[in-house]
């Protein structure tokens, strides 16, 4: 990780205005701020950790915790939702013991909603990583998740 | 400078002729206008958060923030107009709709404030309890002006639990409108950064990152955030239910050498709080945790003696001051120089010191004043000696180039001198840090090393090459921890190398607070009153040179005066102890004379740049306490000793006067000769880590918040 972080660094100046890349930056190499990530950009920039934290917190791309094996996003759009996508969620946060925004101990699953995938016509949809799953009932979600380790 | 031009702005009809470079609504307070505001704060910069502060300004669209926009020539303002008025309600109204609003608006509020105390066999409060601030509520009072009676929306309350863990200071941010002073105080005054708004919307809460402690989080536990505060959100543990204050008392704080001004906050003869002096020329209202939350714990701990006592085969008993007097008198009488030793504290004022040292000289005649940093130092005295009366004063940090820090921490302790440095750093000057944990200032440190100290003094040099060419540019800070530390010798001696040879200036942040006023007044063994002193500009040596006592030769009597770590003093037969609180150790003094702490007598002391400052006495003295001159005096009476006799401070000072020439009227502070004579080592005890004490006694053993903080410095 030192290296990684040097490196991002070396592509940003020391001024405070470079915060926002440089969090966007390490967010994409690390997949999430880490509180080691906070302490290095915040001896790089001169800022102290929590006011690098305000920032990184007011914005809903960053996330402070890693990321799951595997990113779970259920759809709760309109069509979604009338076809019983929250059920849907509701099922996998009680199978996984977490709930939204959240990632399983064994940092297998990350758990998300999302308002809409634009397939609405294949409702209720589920996205796990990059594949999409139409038309999905309660019994076929948990016979899925099993392929995913 | 040419002369500002003055603008002519109009306010309500009034013609109004005002500086140039301020907003509206600093240009309406200077002239007794009132607009509401909640965000604004007079020492925090513009932030146009809480919008009540709207005003109607011809020219502008809309309703523009009073806060944030500067006064123009010519500028027509009307603040109180009925749309003004009415828009002014609407937005205390969503402020208030996340705020419990009982206090507000309420039908029994008359009745409610009249019965609050009822006459019971116990004390009952009835009504709404759940603020501490009320009746010091700035929300209160700015209802009260706008004018709401009531509110239509309903009140959503937050549910946050009330945050207790942190030391010093509860946190109950449903309370909290979000008026974002305290976040600015902290970073923007304190330059701290612990808190800062976290997530955004109707998420947003205060605090530091990843759900930390405050005091993991390096919080200074300053308060200025407390200080600020506007609503209950914050509020300070120890005192926060005892409502308004009855008095106000300016005093300087005695716990270390910076000498902070705080403004003691009294009430019922006790002080409840201190507070900062944003407008103090010494300390611009920086002051610590020490100042801002460890005095009302200590000054009236429940180990106060309340009487002078003696020691008897079964135990102790307490005897009145006329007996108290007569025993010290009996034990002191008679008996030959060398067999008394008076142990003095620099946490004492100049006159309780001058009155300790004349005892020793005139009364008893020896040379036998023992301050306890004589055995803290040993042999490294001469050099720390030369450091500290040598001392640059605070502001030449604000000018440096380069400075160099070593051991020096300023989380809880010495907060101007820190903020000084981490706004020059901000500025650009050149930080190196040199110490053995991770300190307050590497983050804005260009270098920063966390090394043994014994490696400190070797790294001194090429640190200082890395500097400024310029050395008078260049500032180093010798920090509690070099004192400390048993390798102080060679630092020192670097130090003095630079000031002497590359002109580089130096602050020392040394425990001793009272150090210079102790050399000044002569309560130093070998040093008479005003023998310090640099006498008419030349920098001659000082005249006398410090004797050490001897600390194994076992005496008649020992008198400790202001000091509580007794088993340092040296054997005797008898031992006189006068001091507020118990002493350390197993010693048991044979005769306690209860003295009193700095908020109830009042005097001088002189900080770590020569300045003179009042000490101001709050209110009368607790339970038989007296002032440590008032009780050196009635012995040396009793003694029947015509040497001195005094009955008032006034006369202290004018004998100090004729005796130290320049004392209060030197108008930078005091400026020392060079300490002279050859190092020794007698002492006895092994250094205590360091500790924060107040007259000998660690803060923490008697300040609920300050064990945290202790164990938080030693990294517990």
């Amino acid at each position: 990780m030192p290296e990684a972080i040097e490196k991002i660094f070396k592509q940003h100046g020391r001024t405070s205005d470079e915060l926002i890349p440089i969090l966007q930056d390490v967010q994409k190499e690390f997949g999430y701020i880490s509180p080691e990530s906070v302490k290095k950009i915040s001896r790089y920039l001169k800022v102290s950790e929590n006011q690098i934290y305000g920032v990184s917190s007011f914005y809903a791309q960053f996330r402070f915790t890693e990321p799951g094996r595997h990113g779970i996003k259920v759809c709760l759009g309109t069509a979604c939702h009338v076809r019983g996508g929250a059920t849907l969620l509701e099922v996998l946060e009680r199978g996984l013991g977490i709930s939204c925004g959240q990632t399983t101990e064994d940092k297998r699953f990350d758990l998300e909603r999302v308002a809409c995938l634009g397939c609405c016509a294949l409702s209720p949809v589920v996205q796990i990583d990059r594949d999409i799953y139409s038309r999905m009932t309660v019994n076929r979600l948990t016979e899925l998740l099993k392929e995913y380790e | 400078m040419t002369k500002e031009k003055k603008l002519s702005i109009t306010i309500d009809n009034k013609k109004l002729e005002v500086r140039p470079n301020i907003t509206i609504l600093q240009a309406a307070r200077e002239n007794g206008i009132y607009i509401p505001s909640l965000c604004a704060y007079e020492h925090l910069p513009s932030y146009g958060a809480c919008r009540l502060c709207v005003v109607e300004v011809d020219g502008l669209r809309g309703f523009p923030t009073s806060c944030t926009t500067p006064v123009e020539d010519g500028m027509v303002i009307r603040t109180d107009t009925a749309e003004v008025r009415s828009l002014r309600q609407e937005v205390l109204k969503l402020l208030l709709s996340e705020h419990p609003a009982s206090c507000l608006f309420c039908g029994e509020q008359t009745e409610c404030k009249n019965y609050q105390g009822t006459i019971r066999k116990v004390g009952v409060t009835t009504g709404c309890r759940y603020c501490p601030n009320d009746d010091r509520c700035e929300l209160q009072l700015i209802t009260e002006k706008v004018g709401l009676t009531e509110t239509s929306y309903p009140v959503y309350y937050r549910g946050f639990p009330v945050e207790k863990e942190d030391p010093f200071y509860d946190r109950d941010y449903n309370l909290c409108i979000l008026c974002g002073r305290c976040v600015r105080v902290c970073n923007d005054v304190r330059l701290n950064g612990t808190l800062s708004f976290k997530q955004r919307g109707k998420l947003t809460t205060i605090g530091p990152a990843f759900d930390r402690t405050h005091l993991e989080a390096g919080c200074e536990f300053c308060g200025a955030c407390v200080t600020v505060c506007p609503t209950g959100a914050l509020s300070t543990k120890v005192s926060k239910w005892y409502g308004r204050p009855d008095t106000q008392v300016g005093t300087t704080c005695v716990y270390c050498p910076v000498g902070c001004k705080l403004i003691l906050q009294v009430k019922n003869g006790e002080t409840i709080d201190a507070l900062p002096d944003y407008d103090s020329p010494v300390d611009q209202g920086l002051i610590c945790v020490k100042g801002r939350f460890a005095i009302p714990e200590y000054v009236h701990s429940a180990k106060r003696y309340t009487s002078p006592q003696r020691l008897t085969p079964v135990g102790y008993e307490d005897i009145s001051w006329d007996q108290a007097i007569d025993d010290a008198k009996e034990r002191l009488s008679g008996i030959d120089p060398g067999d008394c030793l008076v142990m003095v504290s620099p946490q004492m004022s100049n006159e309780d010191l001058f009155v300790a040292q004349r005892f020793a000289r005139e009364a008893m005649k020896t040379e036998d004043i023992f301050p306890l940093l004589i055995s803290d130092l040993g042999e490294d005295l001469i050099p720390f000696l030369d450091l500290v009366m040598h001392a640059s004063p605070f502001d030449v940090i604000g000018a440096a180039q380069g400075i160099l820090s070593i051991g020096f921490d300023s989380t809880y302790g010495f907060a101007p001198i820190g903020i000084q440095v981490k706004a020059a750093a901000k500025n650009g000057a050149k930080l190196a840090a040199l110490n053995f944990y991770e300190s307050n200032l590497d983050v804005l440190a260009e270098t920063a090393h966390e090394t043994e100290p014994s490696r400190w003094a070797g790294m001194i040099d090429s640190l200082a090459r890395a500097m400024p060419e310029n050395g008078a540019a260049n500032v180093v800070i010798i920090g509690p921890d070099v004192v400390f530390d048993p390798g102080r010798g060679a630092i020192f001696n670097k130090v003095i190398a630079l000031r002497d040879v590359h002109k580089w200036k130096v602050i020392v942040a040394h425990p001793y607070t009272n150090l210079l006023g102790m050399l000044a007044t002569g309560a130093f063994p070998g040093i008479k009153p005003g023998e310090a002193l640099k006498k008419g500009g030349s920098a001659a040596a000082v005249k006398g040179v410090p004797v050490y006592p001897d600390l194994n030769k076992r005496r008649k009597v020992v008198y400790v005066i202001g000091e509580a770590q007794i088993d340092a003093a040296p054997p005797c037969d008898y031992l006189i102890y006068q001091n507020g609180l118990p002493p350390e150790g197993g010693l048991q003094p044979d005769l306690i004379l209860p003295a009193c702490m700095f908020t109830e007598s009042s005097g001088t002391t002189v900080n770590a740049e020569g300045k003179v400052l009042p000490i101001q006495k709050a209110y009368e003295p607790f339970m038989k306490s007296q002032p440590d001159w008032w009780i050196v005096s009635r012995i040396v009476e009793r003694m029947q000793k015509k040497a001195f006799k005094y009955n008032s401070v006034d006369a202290i000072q004018r004998d100090m006067k004729r005796q130290i020439k320049g004392f209060f009227s030197m108008k930078k502070g005091l400026e020392f000769g060079k300490a002279g004579g050859a190092a020794q080592s007698r002492g006895k005890r092994t250094m205590k880590n360091r500790e924060d004490r107040y007259r000998g006694v660690p803060l923490a053993s008697v300040v609920t918040g300050m064990k945290a903080v202790e164990e938080r410095r030693r990294h517990e």
